[in-house]
């Protein structure tokens, strides 16, 4: 197997003394979809939040593409090509639509830091965020501001803004939380398309959408992984069934 | 000037680009014209003072701007980086054997740098956050740099301040700028070149980010964007533009002091900037143009303008947080819908019998201040075109009455414009 798209290995974090993640070594290859499923409280956002740096990890390394990403700051990361969502719906709702993808835009496409561009006049912001808001249906709301839209849109929003930047490593945090039975058809449906060939990582509740989506999963409890492996393994494992996976299929139906 | 792409699908592309070009092009144009022809209409040199004081607060209220609605900073510290400039542009002036060379034209530039060098080191570790801290460390720095004037005297000249003379260079193609109106159109220049140079950088990449952290710091740094350097990039344009701004404060008054870059003065930005709207670009333009006629005009025809302007300041952040040109832009939907001439009548109707109530209001503030302060046996006031004694009983039965009867209309008419304000803003209807 090649390098990993990305690697945990002995991955710890506590806050004072309570330990929320205790020890966990992942691999997850590349243009692989990979859930991480799990009670209340078992840690999946936190471990989102040490992976991308948003908290310092107490113990252990994290690797994207082999490359170990200890001591960088988040847009460092990203910069390295990983882009993430958040749990809390998480775009500029000042600005308008076009613009929340075209500000996602402009790192990758090597603008920087430039005070020397007129945003305006560049095809390739223009002809691209609108392919981004193609790929996600909002072409035609383009010039609302972001705040105002509905919220399956402003999760629709996030994930064009998560996968602008051309990242190929791909974090979703509940991208379905919270959203009626269409709405959250529709964006397992954006998701499958938006991350072909892309390597994704994704924290979901539904577990329609991780058996739809995912081409391995791993079950996260009390703050270390249970199980690894593909949908119906993990399905079938009476770990897995005791800790957690029997009461939310359970809940399911 | 807002941020609306007039994208058309149907049309052709060139089309549509030539158009949004002249449709960005006509405020510009049109604003030139209007400083040039300003002149012809108010002769008179204190109506020139007026203008170009109005100049120096539109370029010092759209840097100041940039930190405030763009970046998402509030500073209680701005002055300092304007009257640096100044200070600086001062001993240039006054050092004309070294500086003979450097036209006057292009001195604002200087005071530009100087502002830009003393806001990179300050920026260096004051944005590293926004918000609170950032408004504390501004507000400190603001202070230690207005304390250094008593102390760095070489500089600052003390109390006193310092002067010179702006005509310490060559004549400039002939013009020697000795004349009131010379600097008026030296002004008017810059105001444009300043103006238009922030408005463009507002349409970079690094102006959309200041945005965008704006609005959510931590979603742009996944973006690849670090926060604090871009804070850090708004932060020295603005030093720059502020600096800028105090140039031309020390061409046009020949006289810096303290007070160019103490706190009072750095709160005086925000007002302005706030007073105008922090939403749009053109927001603080109109801020300072209102500000400084408040301030120039008001303050002729009464002592208490501070007073006023200060209840001016508290309603629009009480009631119209998005300041003048919110309360413009507010139009737009109606006007798109054809529908604001509807509104003419039912804002007659209310807003009329509200401002002859205010200054019914007005009225009694002033008898009030009159009353106490007045030398003794001066008992004689005049407002509005009426002399009267303000130690009879009559003249405050007639203020209180109109007072109370205008704002009682306004009150009775307020839900028939909440009607119209209404039905002017939807599309289709009967009428």
């Amino acid at each position: 197997m090649s390098t990993p798209a990305l690697e945990l290995s002995g991955l710890k974090k506590s806050f004072g003394k309570a330990e929320i993640i205790r020890g966990i070594d992942l691999s997850i290859g590349k243009a692989e979809r990979h859930a991480i499923i799990g009670p209340n409280g078992a840690g999946k956002s936190t471990l989102f939040n040490l992976i991308t740096a948003r908290f310092p990890a107490t113990a252990g390394t994290v690797k994207l593409h082999g490359e170990n990403l200890a001591g960088l700051e988040p847009y460092q990361i990203n910069r390295k090509g990983l882009s993430r969502s958040f749990q809390i719906t998480n775009i500029f709702p000042a600005m308008t639509v076009f613009e929340n993808v075209r500000c996602a835009l402009l790192w990758a496409q090597g603008y920087r830091y430039s005070f020397w561009d007129l945003v305006n006049r560049k095809r390739d912001l223009t002809e691209g965020a609108e392919a981004i808001l193609d790929q996600i249906n909002l072409l035609e709301r383009r010039n609302l501001p972001a705040g105002t839209l509905s919220y399956a849109e402003q999760r629709a929003l996030e994930i064009g803004i998560t996968i602008a930047g051309g990242a190929d490593v791909i974090m979703l945090d509940e991208p379905t939380a919270g959203m009626s039975h269409s709405e959250t058809d529709y964006i397992t449906d954006l998701i499958m398309k938006v991350t072909e060939g892309k390597t994704l990582v994704m924290v979901e509740h539904d577990m329609g959408v991780v058996f739809g989506l995912a081409d391995r999963i791993s079950v996260l409890v009390y703050g270390e992984i249970i199980a690894t492996g593909k949908p119906e393994d993990v399905r079938g494992d009476p770990k897995v069934q005791e800790a957690y996976l029997g009461a939310a299929l359970e809940a399911e139906h | 000037m807002t941020d609306q792409l007039t994208t058309d699908p149907s049309k052709p592309a060139q089309r549509m680009r030539a158009g949004s070009m002249t449709l960005t092009l006509a405020p510009w144009i049109i604003a030139a014209v209007a400083m040039m022809v300003m002149p012809l209409v108010f002769t008179n040199n204190s109506a020139l003072t007026i203008m170009n004081q109005m100049s120096i607060t539109i370029i010092f209220a759209l840097a100041y701007n940039m930190l405030l609605g763009q970046g998402g900073m509030l500073s209680f510290g701005h002055a300092v980086y304007a009257g640096v400039g100044g200070f600086a542009c001062m001993h240039i002036m006054n050092m004309s054997d070294f500086f003979e060379s450097i036209p006057l034209v292009i001195l604002p530039v200087f005071g530009g740098l100087f502002g830009m060098g003393l806001a990179l080191i300050v920026g260096s570790f004051s944005t590293r956050s926004a918000g609170t801290v950032f408004a504390m460390i501004s507000l400190g720095v603001g202070e230690l740099i207005a304390a250094c004037s008593v102390i760095i005297v070489a500089f600052f000249g003390g109390e006193e301040g310092i002067s010179g003379d702006r005509t310490y260079a060559q004549p400039f193609f002939g013009v020697e700028f000795l004349q009131q109106i010379e600097v008026y159109y030296l002004t008017a220049a810059w105001v444009i070149i300043s103006a238009a140079l922030m408005y463009l950088w507002s349409r970079t990449p690094v102006g959309r980010m200041a945005n965008a952290v704006r609005d959510n710091p931590e979603r742009a740094e996944f973006l690849g964007y670090s926060a604090r350097w871009v804070r850090y990039y708004s932060f020295v344009a603005s030093g720059f533009f502020a600096g800028v701004a105090g140039g031309l404060f020390a061409i046009n008054y020949e006289i810096l002091t303290e007070e160019n870059l103490n706190t009072a003065s750095s709160g005086v930005i925000l007002l302005v900037t706030f007073l105008g709207g922090v939403g749009f670009f053109f927001g603080p333009i109109i801020g300072a143009i209102a500000f400084t006629l408040l301030q120039t005009v008001l303050s002729l025809s009464t002592e208490l303008w501070a007073f006023y302007a200060g209840t001016l300041f508290l309603a629009t952040v009480m009631f119209f947080p998005g300041g003048l040109a919110g309360l413009i832009m507010m139009h737009v939907p109606a006007f798109k819908l054809g529908k604001a001439s509807q509104l003419i009548v039912p804002y007659l109707k209310t807003l009329l019998p509200g401002a002859i109530g205010l200054l019914g209001a007005a009225a009694l503030v002033e008898m009030t201040f009159h009353f106490r302060h007045a030398a003794t046996g001066d008992d004689e006031m005049t407002i509005f075109w009426t002399t009267f004694n303000s130690h009879d009983v009559l003249p405050w039965i007639i203020a209180g009455a109109i007072t109370l009867i205008g704002l009682g209309i306004a009150r009775a008419t307020a839900p028939s414009l909440k009607d119209a304000w209404n039905e002017a803003n939807t599309a289709g209807g009967a009428s």
